[in-house]
This record gives C-alpha cells, sequence and structure tokens, in this order.
C-alpha cells in the first residue's frame, strides 16, 4: 500500500506538484498518464526519494519513507529512469547483478545467491542469450527489456517506470507492458508506469492516474479516466473516445476540427 | 569470458617482474644480471651496489607506485564523470601541480628537494579544490565538472606562462624539465610517502570496486539503489584526487597514463570495475617504469624526460584506437 498526502515538490525551488494525495493498493497496476510538463516523472522520482518533497508525506505500507535508510527503501521501490544513461561497456549479466547491491555486504561484493537470482531472471526474462553481450549493443527494445529485468533483479514489492515505452515500435511497446502485466499477476509486484500512449495505458492498467499542471485531475478505473471532457482539458486537443470492441476498454483518437 | 580475465591476471603480475628485472639491469653503467641480483642481496658497499640499491631501485619503485596510481586515479575520474576522456589532467590536478612548482621554481625554493613537492601537492589540491567548489553549486554534475576542470587547467597554465615570462632562464629550464615528467630528481624521503598514499589509495579503490560501478550508472540509478551517491562521489573523488596529487608532485606531469591505462584494460577485461581497477594499477605499474627506462637507455648517456615517452606512446596508440575504431564503423 502507498500512500501520498498532501505532497508539493519538484525540481527546483518551485513546487510542480501541488498538493497530491493518493494512495494506491498493493498489486495494482497504476498508469500515470498526462501532457508533457505535467509533472509525472517529478511525481514518480518523488516517490523514490530521488526528489525531495518541499511538503507532504509519503507512506509504504504505514511507514515514512523519510524515516527509512536509502538501503531499505531501495529494498521495498525501485525505479527505472527513461532512458539508460549511457554508460561503460558493461556486460548484461554485470549489469543486471547492481541491482543486488541493496543487499550486498559491506564491501559489496556480489554472493553466490545474487548469482543465483540473477540467473533465474536471465531465465524468467527470456535473456539467457544475452548474458554475456554488452549492454551498449543492444536494440532499443531489448535494452529496455534489460532494464526492466534489473528493476526486477531488486526484488522490491513496488517497482515504478518512468516512461517504460518511449521510443518504442507498437510491437516492442506491447511486448513491454506484457512484461509489467506478468509482473504485476504472476509476481504480485505493484506497478506504476507514466505512460503517454493513453490505448495501451487503458488496456493494461488497473487504475489510471491523470496528471493535469502538477495536481491530480481525476484517478479511478480507465472508463472513468479516459472521457473526452478530461482528456481535452489536459492535453488541450480535441479528441473522440470509443470502446475497443475486443476488451471493452475505451481508446482514444485526436482529431482535427476542419 | 572469464578464462580471458584469468589469463590476463598472471600475464600483468609476470609482466611486472620481467619489467622490474629489465629495469634492474639496464642503464648507462653496465651491470650483468647475476652481479644486480648479487648486490641486491649482499650488504656490501661496491659502486654497483650502489647504483642498484640507491638510485635503479628507488627510481624503480617509485615509477611503479606512481604508475598504478594515475592509471587507477584516471580510471576512477572516469567513472565518476562517466567520461572517457576524465583523467588528471582534463581535471586541472596535473595543471595544479604545475603551477604550484612553477611557483618554487620562480622563486628559488626549488633547490631543496622537499619544497618543490609541497607546492606542487598544494597546487594540486588547490585545483581539486576550486573544481570541487564550481562544480557543487551543479550537484557534481560530470559536464560541469568536466569543464570546470578544463577551465582551471587553462587558467593554472597561463599563470604557469605568466610565471616564467618574468623569471631568468635558467629557472625556466630547470621548471620546464620537472613539468614534462621524469623520474631523475625526486628525494629519496618522498618515496615511502609517495608509495604509502598510493598503494593504500589504490587499495581502497580496489575494494570498494563495486561501488564504482553503481555509482558509474548514474545518479537516479545508483540513488534508488539505496547508495548514498553525493557522500560516495565525495570520498572517492577525494582519494582519487590525493593519488593523482601524491604522484605529480614526485615526478611532475607524467601524461597519458591515467587516461590509457583504463581504455586498455577495458579491451582485455572488460569494463567491471572489480577487474577493472586492480588491472589498470597493474598496466600502470608496468608500463611506467618500462617508458621510464626506455628514457634512461634510449639516448644514453642522456636521460630524457619520461613524460616524452608516455606521451609519444599514447600518441601512436590513440591514433591507432582512432583508425581501428573507423575500420569497425
Amino acid at each position: 500500500m502507498l500512500e501520498i498526502k498532501n505532497l508539493y515538490g519538484g525540481y527546483g525551488d518551485t513546487d510542480i506538484l501541488k498538493d497530491i494525495n493518493i494512495s494506491i493498493k498493493k498489486g495494482s497496476f497504476c498508469g500515470l498518464i498526462g501532457r508533457n510538463g505535467a509533472g509525472k516523472s517529478a511525481l514518480l522520482k518523488t516517490i523514490c526519494s530521488l526528489l525531495k518533497p518541499s511538503k507532504g508525506e509519503i507512506f509504504i505500507d504505514g511507514q515514512n519513507t523519510a524515516a527509512l535508510s536509502k538501503i531499505d527503501l531501495a529494498k521495498k521501490i525501485a525505479f527505472m529512469p527513461q532512458t539508460l544513461e549511457p554508460s561503460f561497456d558493461f556486460t548484461v549479466k554485470e549489469f543486471l547483478t547492481f541491482a543486488r547491491f541493496p543487499y550486498m555486504g559491506i564491501f559489496k561484493i556480489p554472493s553466490k545467491k545474487d548469482d543465483e537470482a540473477i540467473d533465474k531472471i536471465l531465465d524468467f526474462m527470456d535473456l539467457k542469450n544475452f548474458a554475456q553481450k554488452s549492454i551498449n549493443e543492444l536494440s532499443g527494445g531489448e535494452r529496455q527489456k534489460v532494464s526492466i529485468a534489473q528493476i526486477i533483479a531488486q526484488d522490491a514489492d513496488i517497482l515504478i517506470f518512468d516512461e517504460p515505452t518511449a521510443h518504442l515500435d507498437i510491437g516492442a511497446q506491447y511486448a513491454i507492458l506484457q512484461i509489467l502485466k506478468d509482473l504485476n499477476e504472476n509476481l504480485c509486484k505493484t506497478i506504476i508506469a507514466s505512460l503517454h500512449d493513453l490505448n495501451s495505458a487503458g488496456e493494461f492498467c488497473k487504475e489510471l492516474i491523470l496528471l493535469d499542471d502538477g495536481q491530480i485531475k481525476k484517478h479511478g478505473s480507465a472508463e472513468e479516466v479516459l472521457n473526452y471532457q478530461d482528456i481535452e482539458e489536459a492535453y488541450q486537443t480535441r479528441v473522440i473516445v470509443k470502446t475497443n470492441p475486443i476488451s471493452n476498454k475505451p481508446y482514444v483518437i485526436p482529431v482535427i476540427i476542419p | 569470458m572469464k578464462s580471458k580475465i584469468l589469463f590476463i591476471y598472471i600475464c600483468l603480475p609476470l609482466s611486472l617482474a620481467v619489467v622490474f628485472v629489465f629495469s634492474l639491469i639496464s642503464g648507462s653503467s653496465d651491470i650483468s644480471f647475476i652481479e644486480v641480483f648479487k648486490s641486491l642481496f649482499s650488504d656490501g658497499i661496491s659502486d654497483n651496489a650502489l647504483i642498484i640499491k640507491s638510485i635503479r631501485l628507488p627510481r624503480i619503485i617509485m615509477a611503479m607506485t606512481v604508475g598504478a596510481g594515475l592509471a587507477v586515479s584516471g580510471c576512477i575520474f572516469q567513472a565518476v564523470l562517466k567520461n572517457p576522456l576524465a583523467e588528471p589532467f582534463t581535471l586541472g590536478i596535473s595543471g595544479g601541480a604545475s603551477f604550484g612548482a612553477a611557483i618554487a621554481f620562480v622563486f628559488g625554493l626549488a633547490s631543496n628537494l622537499f619544497v618543490l613537492p609541497l607546492f606542487a601537492f598544494s597546487g594540486s589540491l588547490l585545483a581539486v579544490f576550486i573544481v570541487y567548489i564550481l562544480s557543487m553549486k551543479k550537484r557534481f554534475d560530470s559536464n560541469s565538472m568536466l569543464l570546470s576542470g578544463v577551465i582551471i587547467s587553462y587558467v593554472f597554465s597561463s599563470a604557469v606562462m605568466l610565471l616564467f615570462a618574468i623569471s631568468d632562464a635558467s629557472r625556466m629550464q630547470a621548471a620546464f624539465m620537472w613539468m614534462i615528467g621524469n623520474f631523475s630528481s625526486f628525494d629519496e624521503r618522498l618515496l615511502p610517502m609517495v608509495a604509502l598514499i598510493n598503494i593504500s589509495g589504490v587499495i581502497i579503490l580496489c575494494l570498494i570496486a563495486n561501488i564504482i560501478n553503481v555509482i558509474s550508472m548514474g545518479s537516479d540509478k545508483s540513488k534508488s539503489l539505496g547508495l548514498n551517491v553525493n557522500a560516495a562521489i565525495k570520498i572517492v573523488f577525494i582519494i582519487a584526487s590525493f593519488i593523482a596529487a601524491a604522484s605529480a608532485s614526485a615526478c611532475g606531469v607524467i601524461g597519458f597514463v591515467g587516461l590509457m591505462s583504463p581504455h586498455i584494460m577495458r579491451r582485455f577485461v572488460g569494463a567491471n570495475h572489480i577487474y577493472l581497477i586492480p588491472s589498470s594499477a597493474l598496466f600502470g605499474a608496468i608500463f611506467l617504469p618500462f617508458c621510464d627506462t626506455i628514457s634512461r637507455i634510449i639516448a644514453a648517456p642522456v636521460i630524457l624526460p619520461v613524460g616524452v615517452i608516455t606521451n609519444m606512446a599514447g600518441g601512436v596508440f590513440f591514433i591507432t584506437l582512432l583508425l581501428k575504431g573507423r575500420n569497425n564503423a
């Protein structure tokens, strides 16, 4: 259970986020949507304590995150940044091993247990053949998959993804979202992901949060959030909302009024 | 993959031993291999024993510790700044050492072989301090650190030019020789101090290699893995700076070792700092005494500054790297 109370915050001295109050149940798959600059990344980073809130509190299972040590927090909540920063030629396996950092001893030497955990994840993510490949040789989709594998290796209950499907083709997008769905349904992880594609957000997420100008405009099921009034206001674009005949979920198409 | 790393780790210590012996027996006075070992383990005070024990041996050990230190500090700066061009030189540390040394030379304090390193050491720490202050506001963002390092280098090098312009030529010559970097004139009392700083620094950095791995992934990622990034960067940066400053204070500005060693080793053992840091240290400890010995014998009896040799080797190395990279593309 993740609870955010009266949260204000942002990157510098000015608050982007204003009076955020959310509670997300354990085992939810929550999609965060909103315009560029609405504060999606800022909110996700504040939840992970990468940004310090100027006011307000965040609770995980009733514990205030500000009172947790960095290591303890890293065992509860994992964060996947929007892009993998360009880095040295680590192999995929080495890269995944870094996620075991919170569990390593004082000299941070990976143990046999860490090694086994990584092998399991390589299996689960179907990445066995990539284990000794350099992370810089991978395609965009493969990179994202490795990034997700790293998040799994951190073994936290709450997984936070900042635009996991950015810059991917629709096939790769759906593959990534399917993995998130598997993590949610089979490994019982709580997932919070910011997404730009409203339609896949509606298809995959159990609940959606629409962020507008640093405030929560709407929080609820896809049917509740994806209505044309709120979407038009939040994105300042004319849209029509229809129902997908197969899944019965809403989908959104922008329209040009001649 | 693993066997390749093992192979490298067998080759490096062997090469280190070979270079050690090679450096001991080479030189302008002709001493045979057997005599070298005789004099090394005897208490005699023959001429040969004197040359071996009090001239060649300290020089080789100094070159080894400085080589290892420079290689590791370059490796650390590249990891922390996430930039393959980072090294003591690009961070202004070498510039600071030159500036400190130039002051000592110009004001005639350099004749005391203990004052000169002190000035050079303070100069490098001053440079580190300024870079630190300048990039503190930007939260140690790697670009701003590198940029402030380059700026500091320029400022210090023009200050050095200014000092040269107003001083007389004889002092300039000595200062210039120092700045190219050489092992011909260090005070023997410096050796234990430099060795202590460099060896203990290198050992600490080898032990925390996995922390350095995590730092190199960028601050968002390393923070979310529970690392106190700012504190870790500060500590690692300070250790690497001390190593670089101690090295520069003993033997001047020796280029390319810090930049090149990690690059070469990355090709053999990969990017994982658990393997990279110790192997870079060994590479530096092999490469620098080797270059130093070459500098002693190539134009004997004239001893060239070792910096000339390392810079030439480095230049050739980077041109090859560039051409090879183009072929791959």
